[in-house]
């Protein structure tokens, strides 16, 4: 079977606001270190966990230019066969137009399924499998923390952890997965692997060649940090003090 | 605009986000001289279509067949997206939580339309508006504007109000396109029944962190909580662990909440988990450590090992 699985570089989770934003606007800043979203390495560490059930094609497609290989190779090394990269040119790309172009790639590959991360750590949109998976005719399953497949493969029962706990459903494939927290824990890529990964082939496309209209649905406006909370925080000495603290303040 | 606000069910009950989605439907039409329209999707309605008709809403759409009965996305996107065609919506709202989570992205390209994701609130944009929304784990806002003729939001709950009441509109049923279809089924859904409020709006949280060292804590914990009438939430930590459903992870990847009282226990305060008690009325933090972030965005704090003050604080309360 073969396997999609998407990767974003996004910048390091804690990168000072300030930094994060200034970066996003273009403006030169300290250096913003870039990581391989979190939840992606899940997608990734599932199709490898796969090949039991004949996952035997790990294929990561990235939206992403030259600068962020190094996030890309690390996912690679975690054990998939080889990568097709999409050259946004410079452009801020939204969820639609990323979708778009995932579809291109589906439609070349046909793989299996797809298996994303349930969201960006920089954005937390978490859009782009839904409408992926709308643009394909495909069925679904988001926020997956479960996943077993039927013995002729042409099924696979998901566990999706919603607000009302975990919601068991079986899915016809080809499909669309998006993967939380719980399905696994991501390895790390060994220095070997590192340096193996190297060997993967690459597939390159620039975006404006994929025939997708060049202009967003939606853009980016500006930005701004959220206000703190205010005033500082009253330290007590101990539980009885804590006890009439709360009371005088009617919460308790 | 035209909008239709997209009612959200919960085990059968309405789901409390609606309030906020019909609230912002409510503030932008008021911005944008429109007017607002409700569906409800689901199987034997007739009860709760009275809960939600209470807004002012022009129409109240009811779309009822056995095939709706447990939500699944492609059923329910098709539904929504042959209602907005046939009546000519121009932005659809939500409530955000996980249901919409799913299916309003998927709405969104099927109507070739923009989405925003758990919008906070909307921004004069150049004769048009815009809509602010926070990202980076809550750590900043981004203002993000639509070009499409339709609008696809999800609107946060902890920064929104209560709706404001008016009269009812008509209930109307729409025949949903579409049929049975087995490309999802929906089998089972596993569930820890606790009996305290729901953590999603509950006015006392009490949030468990790494800190209690082992799920066996969380029995007094549990005390606590209910000597309080309080849900309990936790950070990811604790969920990673494998002490805690997911449903009571609060933060980035979980919920977010706005209770009157937070009561932070054992919790360093991690961006990932502040992210999801910004909108807390008051923090209180117990924690060992002096310089844990926690205390940074706490009302009120105390420098103590937990397993001291909790029993305490139960015997107090």
């Amino acid at each position: 079977m073969k396997v999609l699985v998407t990767v974003k570089p996004v910048a390091d989770p804690n990168t000072p606001p300030a930094a994060w934003i200034a970066a996003q606007q273009g403006k030169p800043t300290g250096e913003v270190n870039h990581v391989a979203n979190y939840f992606d390495l899940i997608a990734v560490e599932q199709a490898i966990r796969l090949k039991d059930v004949g996952v035997d094609d790990i294929c990561i497609v990235s939206i992403t230019g030259d600068d962020k290989m190094a996030q890309v190779r690390s996912a690679i090394a975690m054990g998939a066969n080889r990568a097709i990269l999409i050259d946004p040119e410079g452009k801020a790309l939204e969820w639609h137009q990323i979708a778009a172009a995932l579809k291109h790639v589906v439609e070349q590959e046909q793989p299996a399924f797809v298996l994303m991360g349930k969201q960006a750590t920089d954005d937390d949109a978490s859009q782009v499998g839904s409408i992926l998976a709308g643009m394909l005719g495909w069925p679904q399953a988001t926020f997956v923390s479960e996943m077993e497949f039927n013995a002729d493969r042409t099924r696979v029962k998901v566990g999706r952890e919603t607000d009302e706990g975990v919601e068991v459903l079986d899915v016809k494939l080809p499909a669309v997965i998006t993967c939380d927290l719980r399905l696994n824990e991501p390895r790390y890529a060994t220095l070997p692997n590192l340096i193996k990964s190297k060997k993967a082939p690459l597939e390159r496309f620039k975006f404006s060649e994929l025939g997708i209209a060049a202009d967003p649905q939606v853009t980016v406006e500006g930005f701004a940090l959220p206000a703190g909370r205010s005033g500082e925080c009253r330290m007590v000495k101990d539980a009885d003090e804590l006890v009439g603290v709360l009371k005088e303040m009617k919460l308790v | 605009m035209k909008i239709l606000v997209v009612a959200e069910m919960q085990l059968g009950k309405l789901k409390p986000s609606n309030g906020a989605a019909v609230r912002f439907a409510q503030d932008l039409a008021a911005k944008t001289g429109g007017s607002f329209d409700i569906v409800l999707i689901g199987h034997g309605l007739a009860d709760l279509a009275a809960g939600l008709n209470k807004y002012g809403a022009g129409a109240l759409h009811v779309i009822d067949a056995p095939r709706f009965e447990n939500y699944l996305p492609g059923s329910f996107c098709a539904a929504v997206v042959g209602l907005v065609q046939a009546e000519g919506y121009t932005a659809v709202i939500g409530g955000e939580a996980t249901t919409s989570r799913d299916i309003f992205p998927r709405i969104a390209g099927a109507l070739g339309a923009g989405m925003c994701k758990g919008v906070s609130a909307i921004v004069d944009a150049g004769g048009g508006v815009a809509y602010q929304r926070a990202v980076f784990s809550g750590m900043a806002l981004r203002t993000e504007r639509i070009h499409t003729p339709i609008h696809v939001l999800t609107v946060d709950p902890t920064a929104v109000g209560e709706p404001a009441e008016g009269p009812a509109g008509a209930v109307k049923a729409f025949a949903a396109p579409g049929g049975d279809d087995d490309s999802v089924k929906f089998v089972e859904r596993r569930r820890a029944e606790s009996g305290r409020p729901d953590l999603a709006v509950a006015e006392r949280v009490v949030g468990a962190g790494r800190g209690i060292k082992s799920a066996d804590y969380l029995e007094t914990i549990g005390t606590l909580a209910d000597k309080l009438g309080a849900a309990i939430g936790s950070t990811r930590a604790v969920v990673d662990a494998g002490w805690l459903p997911n449903e009571f992870q609060v933060g980035q990847t979980g919920k977010a909440i706005a209770p009157k009282l937070y009561l932070a226990i054992g919790i360093s305060g991690a961006v990932q988990h502040s992210a999801g008690i910004r909108g807390a009325k008051t923090i209180v933090a117990i924690n060992k450590d002096p310089e844990a972030p926690i205390f940074k965005i706490a009302d009120v704090g105390i420098v103590a090992d937990l397993f001291d003050v909790v029993p305490k604080l139960i015997e107090k309360i």
